[in-house]
């Protein structure tokens, strides 16, 4: 199994809730975000849990606390899964349950069911070069809400309560003994998000209940090793997200969906593949946000099991 | 690569239906231009106005006949003017309508939300406050809190009303005949109203508009300008006005403000932001009488709630505060009050979609234009549909806003009297789905000011008096789907709110526009 980032972006308080549900990122699974196929008629699933939590975010650029927030949870429980149609052709799919509890102030946390996530995923080119394999996939994604939770709630609401559509281009190079490098670059479209008043004030008024969630751009750089017989898998991802257009957080102000969201983060993570288990495997991952603009700063620690059945088995070599 | 088509396919599909997905967002309410020339109240210059004495009060001098020279000359400028318009000033002039206090009342309640945010905290725990001799100074002034909100739209809506009521009495006095009349090979860009042409009601609208908004918020000088100029351009631009007939409306309308900005410096408000000792001092009193306080539970705590002497503002048509002030409400932890907190848990736990729908939607709370502002986009979308004539609109909006604001004054001499504590305060671990605003419980501001609005809107649009009502109750509703009242606050605010508009509406009954 092999589930690498997938990554979920939340309004909170107007800022973002960098809800990383990093999924595992290893073996012969894969994710939207990681440079591996599954063989044509296989099926893998995997059980994640994604713990964020973050007690500082940025007003605008004023990196600030809340005691009326206080540390802001959020745990999201996921289930993952891949699906080979063909060897170069991968569906996934990702449905989050997401919980959001604050520490401090008066305000209700939320809870249920986000986006459903899809992913058509394709093998474009492959190729062995030199001292390793060049591989360039391409991945195209939808996602929609799938409970009637609210997007006007920052920094609780559980989403962005819009429709969003993903293209991403993934470049990777895997040597022989087992170091990879990959660089990825993703658009997301935005469609917009139905809130439940029929004004609303960004920079100006707005006599309507729909929001126009900003579109986003999304840069991932990864290196990582393949370790013990290609049963460990360790790697480090530098993360950058920005939001095309938004608006600040005022003053005092709570966020809104459409902020002017930017974050740079780092992910770490570990795979490993029990042996004589017959396709199970673990997964764990630590994010830390390093810089940011109306977002939270957020720490996420995820951890989860894999499993793959049917026929799947490991496939390393298909990195 | 045959078996790629299909994902390309699947991903052209999804973008398409993304980008189809994109909707317009309005930024103004969709108002259209309409005429008013079945019924442009000629008479309204006999009105009663509320501050001026008399329709003369301001003196605005004869117009030029038109059959003058000079006239002829305006004439002649103003058809060259029309006849070189651009796109963009006739977008302009399709914005501001015939009657454009719609659209004043839609700029009035954008600055209410723009400045509806509460100070943050210093690094101390201490908090700052605005203060209106250095506006632009964090935090800015002012803090369009509801108190400050309700205020403003009924000064603006008194001006409006005053300086409307003055200028049809000059038109019919001086019975200038309109631009179209004079010279038939004008073609106006808006409905003519077929009544006198000077001074200028579109002018007289924006100079009064212009002026008493400036002064509620300084910091928008600039961006007012602006307003102010193109909606006098717009009359201009139309076809309706010459530019001598503008120069009356906005020497009116800058005069009338003036003695509505009098009355606001000595109105009380300047002091309705108590210093942290008298505060102390109502919670205290509160607390010797009734045996309960409230206290502010946000981190870290504000020291003094919002406007604790608004209850001592002057008012506009209740002549006695103190004697419509609301019945001492249950005493926490006794049966009555008991039931009421049981009833809000139980809400609280088992949220309807619907519940939670009209919480959000009567929110209106930090970053709106409160609900003040909110029964000010149903009476404009009211006066649209039912075509009133501006002097008409401005009556609408001057009875409603001063009902609002009265009731807004009478609620919260209630609210410092009682000094009655929040849900969240009294029931531990109570959670809300939106923020608890920082003044006392007792009695409910947004039953308050919809009763209020509701009986008055009720009365000038009696068709829609079963809709306005509902409006109210559910406002009323609204909060305690929230969290943010008991019942009690409520059942007492929409009947303080009731009592305050029928004392506006007996002004209202004896103007001479009934």
């Amino acid at each position: 199994m092999k589930f690498t980032h997938v990554r979920s972006y939340t309004g909170m308080l107007g800022m973002l809730v960098f809800t990383m549900i990093n999924l595992p990122n290893s073996g012969s699974a894969q994710s939207p975000t990681d440079a591996v196929m599954m063989e044509g008629k296989r099926i893998c699933v995997a059980a994640l849990f994604n713990q964020d939590k973050w007690d500082e975010y940025w007003e605008g650029t004023l990196l600030r606390s809340n005691g009326n927030i206080g540390e802001l949870t959020r745990n999201t429980y996921s289930v993952m899964a891949a699906v080979g149609i063909t060897d170069k052709i991968n569906f996934l799919f990702n449905v989050p349950y997401v919980t959001t509890e604050p520490s401090g102030g008066q305000f209700k946390g939320a809870k249920g069911l986000q986006d459903l996530s899809l992913w058509a995923k394709l093998e474009l080119f492959k190729k062995q070069l030199g001292p390793g394999t060049f591989t360039t996939h391409g991945v195209a994604g939808l996602s929609f809400p799938i409970s009637n939770y609210l997007p006007d709630y920052a920094p609780f609401n559980l989403g962005l309560g819009c429709t969003e559509g993903q293209v991403r281009l993934m470049l990777q190079y895997l040597f022989d003994f087992g170091t990879y490098v990959r660089v990825s670059g993703a658009y997301f479209k935005r469609g917009t998000s139905t809130i439940e008043r029929n004004y609303y004030y960004d920079t100006h008024g707005n006599y309507t209940n729909k929001v126009d969630v900003p579109n986003a751009n999304h840069s991932l750089f990864t290196v990582g090793q393949w370790l013990f017989d290609k049963s460990l898998k360790m790697d480090v991802t530098y993360e950058i997200f920005n939001t095309i257009g938004g608006f600040d957080i005022r003053r005092q102000d709570a966020g809104f969906i459409s902020n002017n969201m930017e974050a740079t983060s780092f992910q770490v993570q570990l795979q490993y593949f029990i042996p004589k288990t017959n396709g199970f495997g673990v997964i764990a991952n630590y994010g830390q946000v390093l810089e940011g603009r109306n977002v939270g700063k957020s720490t996420s620690f995820m951890g989860g099991i894999t499993y793959q059945f049917g026929i799947c088995k490991s496939k390393n070599e298909q990195q | 690569m045959k078996n790629l088509k299909i994902p390309f396919l699947v991903t052209i599909f999804f973008m398409s239906f993304l980008i189809s997905c994109d909707e317009d967002i309005p930024q103004n309410v969709a108002f259209e231009a309409y005429t008013f020339a079945a019924n442009p109240d000629i008479n309204a210059g006999d009105w009663k106005a509320i501050l001026l004495t008399s329709n003369e009060q301001i003196a605005i001098a004869a117009p030029n006949d038109v059959t003058s020279a000079e006239y002829k000359a305006e004439l002649t400028n103003l058809k060259n003017t029309i006849s070189n318009l651009s796109g963009d000033q006739k977008n302009i002039v399709q914005y501001w309508t015939n009657n454009p206090i719609l659209r004043w009342n839609e700029i009035s309640r954008e600055l209410s939300a723009k400045y509806n945010l509460a100070p943050a905290p210093n690094a101390d725990g201490s908090y700052p406050a605005p203060n209106a001799a250095t506006p632009d100074k964090y935090p800015l002034f002012p803090f369009a809190h509801p108190p400050y909100s309700c205020r403003a739209f009924a000064y603006l809506a008194v001006a409006q009303f005053d300086a409307l009521i003055s200028c049809w009495h000059y038109k019919f006095k001086y019975n200038r005949t309109e631009p179209v009349l004079n010279d038939g090979s004008i073609t106006p860009l808006l409905p003519n109203a077929n009544i006198p042409s000077y001074p200028s009601d579109g002018a007289t609208i924006a100079s009064v508009s212009q002026a008493m908004l400036t002064a509620l918020f300084p910091l928008e000088k600039e961006y007012l300008i602006k307003k102010g100029d193109e909606c006098r351009s717009a009359f201009i631009w139309a076809g309706l006005n010459v530019q001598s007939d503008i120069d009356a409306g906005k020497l009116l309308g800058e005069e009338v403000a003036k003695v509505a900005l009098a009355r606001a410096k000595t109105d009380g408000m300047g002091a309705a932001q108590t210093p942290k000792p008298i505060s102390d001092s109502l919670k205290q009193l509160a607390f010797n009488t009734f045996g309960w306080s409230w206290t502010n539970q946000e981190i870290p705590p504000r020291p003094v709630g919002i406007t604790p002497y608004f209850g001592k503002v002057k008012t506009w048509a209740v002549s006695n505060i103190e004697a419509i002030r609301p019945p001492v409400p249950p005493k926490p932890g006794s049966a009555e009050f008991n039931a009421a907190a049981d009833e809000l848990r139980k809400i609280s736990d088992d949220l309807t979609t619907e519940q939670r729908k009209i919480a959000n939607w009567w929110a209106d709370g930090l970053g709106t234009d409160t609900p003040p502002g909110h029964w000010n986009r149903f009476a404009c979308d009211q006066i649209s549909s039912a075509k009133l004539s501006p002097v008409r609109s401005a009556r609408v909006l001057a009875y409603m806003n001063m009902a609002i604001q009265d009731a807004g004054i009478a609620c919260w001499d209630a609210k410092y009297f009682y000094h009655y504590p929040r849900p969240i305060q009294t029931m531990p671990g109570f959670k809300t789905i939106l923020g608890t605003p920082s003044f006392p419980s007792y009695v409910s501001g947004h039953s308050t000011f919809s009763s209020a609005a509701a009986e008055v809107l009720s009365h000038f649009f009696p068709s829609q008096a079963v809709t306005f009502n509902a409006y109210a109750l559910e406002a009323s509703n609204s909060r305690i789907f929230a969290g943010i009242h008991y019942r009690f606050d409520c059942v007492a605010g929409l009947d303080l709110g009731k009592k305050v508009a029928e004392a506006t509406l007996a002004i209202a009954k004896v103007d001479g526009g009934e």
